[in-house]
């Protein structure tokens, strides 16, 4: 019993960040991520005993989440990747001008198109490998690694022809 | 490595360690420059996806999951308790089944074994003795009577036969005493109009309501007794 609630606590400790950012990264709403990185957790209590890898931990809780994330859609019929929405809320809380590019980036991914997003971003967020991207999104890797190929390209692209005007994006 | 090799490596992975990328990058400037941009990309996208954590979430997962388990062991000791009272139940049932179960088969075998289990509890000898008048008190719960007095009785009382509330008459006999039981009737059990074993043997008579068995050793006559009984006893219902 103890031990289980250790390795809990060293599981969140260590991860709840990354999957907070990804969590956040789905929903781009603070609540909803926070919601979903509570039930991603306690699921994974229950299934704790199935974790037989610690290493795999990572992408374990990323899988769970995933599903959780499915789930509540499943539950809300209605569409929550509508990213403009956001985009207002957050502006609020934008102060520093490395926060306003942050921003600014954000928007940029999130146009992209989500299969190639998704990978970028567990790649550059979760650390995963192109084998552990590729079986979290159930896809082979050499997809995984032309869709993240392609995800740069384009995202390098936006960016040099669309400088960051904070001036402009100010209002 | 040709060049759009090259960059479909980096652009897939920045932090290739890909010996023949890492090869084709030192040989090349425009390649080192190349793979330079796209890990400040990197980088900036990683700082633009790292939003701040909520500094409470950590301490909230472990509290919500504390709460959580809690809920669990509680629900389990209602569990146990659930468990613990069922078994108690079936515990119950069985030792009232078996207390009270026809472990004979017939009035017979039960009537030899109460006597059996109280043959020394009442003196043949005994100085006690048990009035008409008590007796027909006792009596009235079978709604019977006795007319007269069939000898010396020398107990009379209810007792349990076989779970059956029922009078429990001992008179005086020749050697040893005369168990008289009156017993309301019963389907559990099988009537026996006449039984014995080595010591003892019985009859039983049947009335209306009640059944009356005599048991006594073998040097009485039950058929006297029998007779007694029947001339004198009488039933009001």
């Amino acid at each position: 019993m103890m031990t289980k609630q250790v390795r809990y606590e060293a599981l969140v400790k260590a991860l709840h960040s990354d999957l907070y950012r990804y969590a956040y990264w789905l929903t781009h709403e603070k609540q909803v991520a926070e919601d979903l990185v509570q039930e991603t957790f306690l699921r994974a209590w229950r299934a704790l005993d199935s974790l037989k890898d610690e290493k795999a931990a990572k992408s374990w809780l990323i899988t769970i989440l995933r599903r959780e994330n499915a789930r509540r859609f499943e539950r809300k019929r209605f569409d929550m990747s509508e990213y403009e929405e956001a985009t207002i809320t957050d502006t609020k809380s934008v102060t520093t001008e490395q926060e306003l590019e942050n921003h600014w980036l954000r928007d940029k991914i999130a146009k992209l198109p989500t299969e190639y997003s998704e990978p970028l971003i567990l790649q550059v967020l979760g650390g995963f490998s192109g084998e552990d991207i590729a079986s979290i999104l159930d896809l082979n890797k050499n997809t995984v690694m032309t869709r993240l190929f392609r995800a740069r390209n384009q995202l390098k692209e936006i960016l040099e022809e669309e400088p960051v005007k904070r001036g402009v994006y100010n209002g | 490595m040709d060049d759009l090799q090259f960059r479909r490596a980096i652009y897939a992975d920045p932090n290739t360690q890909d010996a023949e990328v890492l090869a084709a990058q030192r040989q090349d400037v425009s390649k080192q420059k190349f793979a330079k941009d796209i890990s400040l990309l990197d980088a900036r996208i990683k700082q633009a996806l790292e939003v701040p954590v909520p500094n409470d979430l950590c301490n909230k997962l472990i509290l919500r999951q504390t709460l959580a388990s809690h809920q669990v062991q509680k629900r389990k000791t209602r569990f146990h308790l659930a468990l613990a009272a069922s078994v108690a139940i079936v515990g119950g049932l069985i030792l009232n089944f078996m207390q009270f179960s026809n472990a004979y088969h017939t009035l017979g075998d039960y009537a030899l074994a109460h006597v059996y289990y109280e043959k020394d509890s009442i003196a043949n000898n005994a100085n006690d003795q048990v009035t008409l008048t008590s007796l027909n008190k006792k009596m009235a719960a079978f709604d019977g009577n006795f007319s007269k007095k069939l000898g010396k009785l020398l107990f009379a009382d209810y007792c349990r036969f076989d779970g059956m509330k029922s009078l429990h008459l001992v008179y005086q006999g020749k050697t040893s005493p005369v168990t008289v039981f009156i017993v309301p009737k019963n389907e559990q059990l099988g009537l026996s109009t006449a039984f014995n074993d080595e010591q003892l043997f019985g009859s039983s008579m049947e009335f209306k309501d009640n059944n009356i068995i005599i048991v006594a050793d073998k040097n009485e006559s039950l058929d006297v007794w029998q007779k007694n009984i029947s001339e004198t006893v009488s039933w009001s219902s």
